[in-house]
């Protein structure tokens, strides 16, 4: 019963809009705990599912779905510490959407059949836009409808793709379910001109949501005026959601011969992300928003290893995880200097290695982490998708990729730099409670461990997703 | 010989026209409901063999598309004083003259596109990308929030339309999946809409500047 990992959170979040506040926070821990324990569960037997035509547990899903669930665990658990230090008018509702935004991810991890994935990555939209506007200020307004609007409009074009991929199989005669494991047998009977319209439209729309320039105007202000924990959320696993989208097409184009056609529109789409990612990080200042285009920054070069393929996707998908576990750390602890200095300003906070020694340890290696230093897993993923791209011959693409990702670390460690040492008059308003620091030092040891160690079954399933797109060593 | 369903798609057309040359919401929003029945009764005059199921999904969706959307922005427009201008950045005359372009354009690159000529009509390629293209043309050219959700809705039609006529293989549950979407979608713009128009007495997007680089 595979279907159970997703309509447990539906259950609980519909009861948490319902019950008081106190409960509904350890309503969240527990659920997280739950939807670990059934995730573990599918990762070790991966079962199939009982309606077969529109979910299935695929190796792609199951790397994304862990993500998912270790990282709302650990969330969760900041969560009621963050709860606790800020002042929310409708807390049930917050809570309500966290677990709704959950199991629609879940969903979305899930889902085989092409409309069914649809239908679950918009229901992240609409489940997730309460949490953008938590705040209720008109800021947080803007954000929520930039977010719903320009998502919506994406992710409709994302459906026009999906209507056209059906189009290519009424046209190349093909009588299987639209469901992305019944086509990749059948992808080369497909219209090959419908497929790579559907293929554009479908990266277009779940690109959006990505965030991939240039359609990621609604990331930085969703990222930053969302709760930390919200933008942890998003930012760690939503964009992931996107891309399993993009990447399950991409494996049909690939099955359809047509993956040279893919590659490339994934390759500039990546280095243009790099690139306005690169110029915004440079004058940012504010850290949240600094932290978003970091994002974009990341979902590029996520889009580039994917389109250089071989060991460039391998190599992307480490990237994938690594800077979900990193991101969201990251996110977390913009939440404790937040409620620390009560300002999102680069300029007011200073001094954060003194005043919050804590939060200083995970939100500096969370740089350097997220910068690609080692001992962290997207040094690793970097490394192998710059060697992919010399070997493949892309001498171009990939000068401009290093140069970028240079100047990203330029800028970013100015502005980390200011945040932990410059001199700033400020009071700090929160105590770094244990459940505020160490989900975070989870998370970056999760990073650190799987940089070093990676278990069997977790690289046989990456190898295995990563086939189907020519990817591997 | 004029068939039920060229008519059909002609009313469509014409929708597109006057939504164009809309300047009030109250209009624009009346405009959106007639097209929401008119595209709905597309699959039942197109030829397709009508079961049980796709009738009641047919008119699940004429209920939902023509009636409960429109109603719901009606409402949400009457129930807080906005501003009925739609704020056009694009003039009505120039807007019409780019539908009438668009629609020219349409019919002449449709042909080109190898579709299954099986029982298909030739008019509906057309007004499927007119839909599609003026949905997003509303998005850009008007900077009322409300016509930009109507713009929305709009290419959201055109995509109905594709998706019911071209390829018949999807399952109602999921079609009827993707109109809930399509419908909790507008009701979260629309209570977004209130609280905006609460929190600057306006939905001019132009307000809606605060927060860039």
């Amino acid at each position: 019963m595979v279907e159970i990992v997703f309509l447990i959170p539906l259950l609980t979040g519909v009861m948490a809009f319902f019950i008081p506040r106190t409960t509904g926070r350890s309503l969240l821990v527990i659920t997280g705990v739950i939807h670990l324990v059934l995730s573990l569960y599918l990762w070790i037997r991966r079962p199939v599912a009982v309606f077969d035509v529109y979910f299935s547990v695929t190796p792609e899903g199951l790397l994304s779905l862990m993500v998912i669930s270790l990282l709302f665990f650990l969330i969760s658990i900041y969560t009621t510490g963050y709860l606790k230090n800020t002042d929310i008018r409708s807390e049930r509702v917050f809570t309500g959407s966290m677990l709704l935004f959950l199991s629609t991810m879940t969903m979305v991890t899930l889902s085989d059949h092409i409309m069914v994935m649809w239908i679950a990555i918009e229901a992240t939209t609409l489940a997730s836009a309460p949490l953008i506007y938590t705040h209720r200020s008109a800021a947080t307004l803007e954000a929520t409808w930039k977010y719903v609007l320009i998502c919506s409009v994406g992710i409709a074009l994302a459906l026009l793709g999906s209507v056209l991929i059906t189009l290519s199989m009424d046209i190349g005669g093909v009588d299987v379910p639209v469901a992305f494991s019944a086509l990749t047998g059948e992808a080369g009977r497909l219209d090959p001109l419908w497929l790579k319209t559907g293929f554009v439209f479908i990266l277009v729309g779940y690109g959006t949501k990505m965030g991939l320039a240039p359609m990621h105007t609604w990331l930085p202000d969703a990222h930053s005026e969302a709760p930390s924990p919200a933008s942890a959320l998003l930012s760690g696993v939503l964009l992931n959601c996107a891309y399993l989208g993009i990447f399950k097409t991409n494996k049909l184009m690939h099955a359809a011969g047509l993956g040279h056609f893919s590659g490339t529109i994934l390759i500039v789409l990546g280095l243009v992300s790099i690139l306005v990612a690169a110029t915004f990080i440079l004058k940012q200042t504010e850290y949240k928003r600094l932290l978003a285009y970091s994002s974009i920054e990341n979902m590029g070069i996520i889009a580039f290893g994917t389109g250089i393929g071989g060991l460039g996707a391998y190599g992307a998908m480490l990237c994938l995880i690594h800077h979900s576990l990193i991101k969201s750390s990251l996110f977390l602890s913009s939440g404790n200097i937040l409620l620390g200095f009560g300002s999102r300003l680069i300029k007011e906070t200073g001094q954060l290695a003194r005043r919050m020694p804590k939060t200083f340890v995970a939100f500096f290696s969370g740089f350097a982490g997220i910068s690609g230093f080692p001992p962290f897993g997207i040094f690793i993923g970097e490394l192998f998708i710059i060697i992919a791209a010399f070997r493949s011959g892309h001498y171009v693409a990939v000068g401009i990729f290093i140069l970028s990702l240079c100047v990203i670390f330029a800028g970013f460690a100015k502005h980390v730099m200011q945040i932990s040492f410059s001199d700033v008059q400020a009071t700090i308003r929160l105590e770094e409670k244990p459940n505020m620091v160490w989900p975070q030092y989870a998370l970056l040891l999760t990073s650190l461990v799987l940089c070093i160690w990676i278990p069997d079954s977790l690289y046989q399933t990456i190898i295995h997703a990563v086939n189907s797109i020519g990817g591997g060593f | 010989m004029i068939q039920p369903v060229d008519t059909i798609l002609a009313l469509v057309l014409l929708s597109v026209l006057v939504s164009f040359g809309s300047s009030r919401l109250p209009s624009l929003i009346k405009v959106l409901a007639f097209q929401g029945v008119v595209v709905s009764i597309v699959p039942l005059v197109i030829g397709h063999e009508l079961t049980a199921g796709s009738i009641v999904f047919t008119l699940v969706t004429l209920v939902i598309r023509g009636i409960v959307i429109p109603l719901f922005i009606y409402l949400a427009i009457q129930k807080v004083a906005i501003r009925r201008d739609v704020g056009p950045i694009v003039g009505y005359h120039a807007s019409l003259l780019a539908g009438l372009a668009l629609i020219v354009a349409a019919t002449f690159v449709s042909p080109k596109f190898n579709l299954p000529q099986t029982g298909v009509d030739a008019l509906l390629l057309p007004t499927a990308i007119t839909l599609l293209v003026a949905g997003m043309f509303l998005l850009m050219a008007r900077r009322n929030a409300i016509a930009m959700v109507l713009g929305y809705i709009m290419m959201e039609n055109g995509i109905y339309l594709v998706g019911t006529s071209f390829s018949v293989r999807a399952h109602h549950i999921v079609e009827f999946g993707i109109l809930l979407d399509v419908l909790a979608g507008v009701m979260i713009m629309a209570i977004i809409l209130q609280n905006i128009n609460q929190a600057f007495d306006d939905v001019d997007t132009a307000l809606l500047r605060t927060l860039k680089e």
